[in-house]
């Protein structure tokens, strides 16, 4: 049986083609009738279909001549790599498509290289080779660079096309190896994906490493620790279809009762719990959020409700962090951390649309972890939480090490954008005459705001990149703090390095200027380090706003004008007597160098 | 239903104890010589030759209307367009269909006015006005500066204007109006205190002052998102609406809505109907109605509204509270203000006006204060 499974993924770039990819399998194994085909199926939430990338991984099982083959499609962005890493782990096999008009790209290359690790084998395809543009041979050229891959194990297709669909099926009953495990041993499955599902509980995808798994049985999560009686047990088309068990080599689903999905975590190991296995699959992580920040509800009264929205969302994205906090200008909110600032904004864009709320996000910080003179050390994860600066010793922020590809005529952009951001420049590697790869080490601070933005403008869409953590380092900061009409907001705190202090300070005040509309008195807007002013603008008095004309054929008119000025001021946050609106509090995260 | 009975419905329904008399008329006349530059009202300029019909459809509207409305008209306006451009004719045509019947006889003050641009009626045509009974009349002056006058693309200058108003006065108008506009394109404070004097030197009954308003789709909006469009500053605007309350209110006017001046006795009752949300029926293209807390409009279109003599009403139907909303929006204009009692939900939002200063208590009444009249946006929102 096993000899007659195949388990794989899709490595690709965004844009690559990877769900189109996917599509033209289902159909050419026809595990989706024509009628039920709609474009990119696997993207099932509405914000992946909109903004083009995968979230949640899926799995979907095909038939392909006597084969049973497993597609487990992957997260397509870096902050959700853990996640990739362990969809891959459930996997022996991993197509890499890459855009015949475009090449590697810097996540290509870090998906590949987990790929690697956990011993894959790659089926390198080049995708529309259909198009004008397209330059399969200096492609094919790049990935024997970068990778090794021989020209001749490349497949050239055009997956809107169906170009090359059935080389591809053949490659994979044909190149990748088969599941190897043993039914008799203790069960050993890996979760690779969960979701909560309102009647059933959590559905965990898993793949079957060792032993079996039906209902009845009862089970052990090996690292969140719980037990569960499995409820049913099954495989995936595009809905659960339910099986008597699952057994080694095999890729399905398992309902058990399980509340939230922090009780079985991706990556988890789910075992017989009266025969436990000796040890889990190695690769289990617990959860790091890496970006922090306030939600905070425009209405103190939908604390309540922000709350459960967001506990709602956690059952089901065991990466999303939270706890109250207080803010003296904000009232009650929640601290939120995710794995990265797209994990935040989505989130945040959820809660707006699912739940109809309407918040403030103050911008988003990393953690800090603060040595103090007292030969103590604490991590902070709120600027405004920054311990008074005679007690700090030192300050450590997370560094990355940051991987661009871009054409070579902008390296000295790309160098430049990097290192006013405090990057430092580690490595310079041609991937061929006009494609340069680039390696810097730079905190993490200084990615999560604009950076991808500028990145794509210096090199006209055309770089790429990736980041790994690579540890804490001291850094010179110091907490700035902004002063409304001579009031601290402590939600408006940043924490920055102290050469970019005034720079920013400056920008920052303008900004903030810019965004928080005239009110009948003058508003200084001032920011300070310590005691210090390094920045003032103000915010001059409104002081002529009346309908000069107001008639009878006008007064309908008039009225909806009134109440769309009254509406725009519902969406501010008011802090003392100063109506802030949300722009205020993103115009942290557009300072420039 | 017909459209008549459908009106009488409507309006019943929902105030059943409100006596549904209607004081005010609105006829509109959109015909114009030439379309002024800031102009988005319903107005068109090369359709003279529809008047007749026109005139033809305000009869027949008001006839249906007459049938289903109690009509005790203290205040007829003919407002524009530039009505001057009807003949006598059309007028009588129209003041005979409405009749005496219509008319409020046990009001003592009736007023009947006409708008006008200078230059669109001679003496001779004011007098067979005048004597039909219309014994108001609102001058569009605007500025007494030619070169402002022709950024705002008015037909006339300033001599016409003075030429015009004594022409009306020799009339027998006893009851003159001034509109004049301000913070116009390039225009400085000395150029609106020359403005005002001169206003003030024709000594009229009462003057409108508005400053610019830059609406969409008209020929000053496009120059100003062309950027060719020097428009004083707020604060020159600010000082430039201050410097006309001190100088009319110095001159003997009395300062009774955000942009409106009277002296004793001239208070436009008409317009004064609409701030205090009265009932009023609008007839002629494009022309607003309000009866007991309902609100519809015709068409815009003159040759829809000549057309369309099966009249529909699309009643908006929106809730009571909306009635009451725009009754204080409306009624805080007048600086006078209202009484307490028509504010009652409203307690805290008055409470932070006045802790504010752009409310204040006068009596049983708040009205706006004196940085209230400047913010009054501010105030009103809190009513919407």
């Amino acid at each position: 049986m096993l000899s007659k499974i195949r388990n794989f993924s899709i490595i690709a770039h965004i844009d690559h083609g990877k769900s189109t990819l996917a599509d033209r399998l289902l159909e050419y194994t026809h595990t989706i009738s024509k009628r039920d085909m709609r474009e990119q199926v696997l993207d099932t939430m509405d914000l992946e279909r909109e903004r083009g990338i995968t979230i949640k991984a899926q799995a979907i099982r095909m038939l392909y001549k006597d084969y049973i083959l497993n597609l487990i499609d992957t997260p397509g962005h870096v902050d959700f790599s853990y996640e990739v890493s362990r969809s891959l782990a459930a996997c022996e096999g991993a197509l890499l498509l890459v855009d015949a008009t475009q090449g590697v790209e810097a996540q290509t290359l870090a998906n590949a290289n987990l790929a690697r690790q956990n011993n894959l084998v790659i089926i390198p395809i080049i995708n529309k080779v259909d198009l004008p543009a397209a330059e399969p041979e200096r492609i094919k050229e790049e990935l024997k660079n970068i990778f090794g891959i021989d020209p001749e194990d490349v497949i050239l297709a055009s997956a809107k096309e169906g170009i090359g669909v059935p080389e591809i099926l053949e490659a994979i009953i044909k190149r990748i190896p088969s599941p190897i495990g043993e039914v008799e041993k203790p069960l050993q499955a890996l979760i690779f994906d969960s979701h909560y599902d309102a009647f059933r509980g959590v559905i965990a995808y898993l793949r079957v490493v060792n032993g079996k798994i039906k209902a009845g049985m009862q089970i052990k999560m090996m690292g969140a620790g719980g037990e569960f009686e499995v409820q049913e047990v099954g495989t995936l088309k595009l809905g659960l279809i339910p099986k008597d068990e699952l057994l080694p080599g095999e890729v399905g689903y398992l309902v058990a009762g399980v509340r939230e999905v922090k009780e079985c975590r991706v990556g988890d190991t789910v075992t017989d719990a009266k025969q436990p296995a000796h040890h889990a699959l190695p690769g289990y992580k617990p959860i790091k959020p890496m970006v922090f920040c306030g939600f905070y509800p425009l209405a103190g009264e939908d604390f309540e409700n922000l709350k459960d929205a967001v506990s709602k969302l956690q059952l089901n994205d065991a990466s999303l962090f939270y706890e109250p906090e207080t803010s003296a200008a904000l009232g009650f909110g929640l601290r939120c951390g995710f794995l990265g600032l797209l994990h935040l904004e989505i989130v945040q864009e959820r809660l707006e649309r699912e739940f109809n709320l309407s918040i403030i996000a103050t911008a988003p910080n990393v953690i800090y972890k603060v040595n103090l003179r007292d030969k103590t050390h604490r991590l902070v994860d709120n600027p405004s939480r920054m311990p008074p600066l005679a007690e700090i010793e030192s300050i450590e922020e997370p560094f990355l090490k940051l991987t661009v590809f871009t054409p070579a005529e902008n390296v000295g952009a790309v160098i430049d954008l990097a290192t006013e951001r405090r990057g430092q420049f580690v490595n310079l590697e041609y991937l061929d005459p006009k494609r340069v790869m680039l390696t810097f080490e730079i905190p993490l601070s200084e990615i999560i705001s604009e950076f991808h933005d500028l990145l794509k403008s210096v090199t006209r869409g055309y770089a790429s990149m990736d980041y790994e953590l690579i540890g804490y380092r001291v850094s010179d900061l110091v907490k700035m703090e902004i002063l409304l009409n001579q009031e601290p907001v402590d939600a408006l705190s940043i924490i920055v390095h102290r050469d970019q202090a005034f720079y920013r300070g400056k920008k920052l005040v303008e900004k903030l200027k810019e965004a928080i509309p005239r009110h009948q008195f003058q508003i200084p807007v001032q920011a300070s380090i310590g005691s210090k002013v390094i920045a003032r603008e103000n915010i001059a008095a409104l002081r002529k706003n009346v309908l000069q004309k107001c008639y009878g054929g006008d007064i309908t008119r008039k009225r909806k004008l009134l109440e769309k000025q009254k509406a725009g001021k519902k969406r501010m946050k008011r802090i003392g007597n100063v109506d802030v609106p949300q722009e205020a509090f993103l115009a942290v995260l557009r300072l420039g160098k | 239903m017909e459209p008549a009975n459908e009106l009488r419905g409507s309006i019943k329904s929902r105030n059943r104890d409100v006596q549904s008399s209607v004081p005010s008329l609105y006829i509109h006349i959109p015909f114009c010589k030439k379309k002024c530059n800031y102009c988005d009202f319903v107005s068109c300029a090369g359709k003279e030759e529809l008047i007749d019909e026109y005139v033809y459809a305000l009869i027949r509207e008001f006839e249906l209307l007459f049938s289903t409305l109690d009509f005790q008209l203290s205040t007829i306006y003919f407002g524009g367009g530039t009505p001057t451009l009807l003949e006598p004719k059309h007028f009588e045509k129209i003041l005979k269909a409405l009749g005496n019947r219509t008319l409020n006889v046990e009001r003592r003050t009736q007023e009947v006015t006409v708008e006008s641009n200078p230059g669109t009626a001679d003496k001779e045509k004011l007098k067979a006005l005048r004597k039909l009974g219309i014994n108001r009349i609102s001058i569009g002056a605007q500025t007494f500066n030619d070169r402002h006058l022709k950024t705002l693309g008015r037909i006339h200058n300033s001599k016409d204007i003075s030429r015009f108003y004594d022409d009306a006065r020799s009339a027998g108008f006893e009851n003159i109006n001034l509109d004049l506009i301000f913070a116009l394109p390039n225009q400085t404070l000395a150029e609106w205190k020359v403005d005002l004097q001169t206003a003030i030197g024709l000594e009229p009954n009462h003057l409108s002052t508005y400053n610019l308003q830059i609406e969409e789709n008209t020929p000053l909006y496009l120059r100003q998102t062309a950027n060719s469009l020097q428009l004083p500053g707020e604060e020159e605007e600010l000082k430039m609406y201050e410097y006309a309350i001190e100088t009319l209110t110095s001159a003997g006017f009395n300062h009774y809505e955000i942009s409106n001046f009277a002296k004793p006795g001239f208070q436009c009752l008409h317009n004064i109907n609409y701030w205090k949300n009265g009932n009023y029926i609008g007839i002629g293209a494009g022309a607003h109605s309000h009866v007991n807390g309902k609100r519809w409009s015709n068409p815009n279109s003159i040759e829809e509204y000549i057309a369309n003599h099966e009249r529909r009403f699309t009643i908006n139907d929106s809730p009571d509270s909306i009635d009451q909303h725009e009754t204080l929006f409306l009624g805080l204009r007048l600086l006078e203000g209202l009484s307490i009692d028509k504010f009652s939900g409203f307690e805290q939002e008055v409470a932070e006006l006045i802790n504010d200063g752009l409310l204040e208590r006068d009596g049983d009444r708040y009205k706006l204060s004196k940085k209230g009249l400047y913010l009054g946006n501010l105030v009103f929102e809190k009513f919407v």
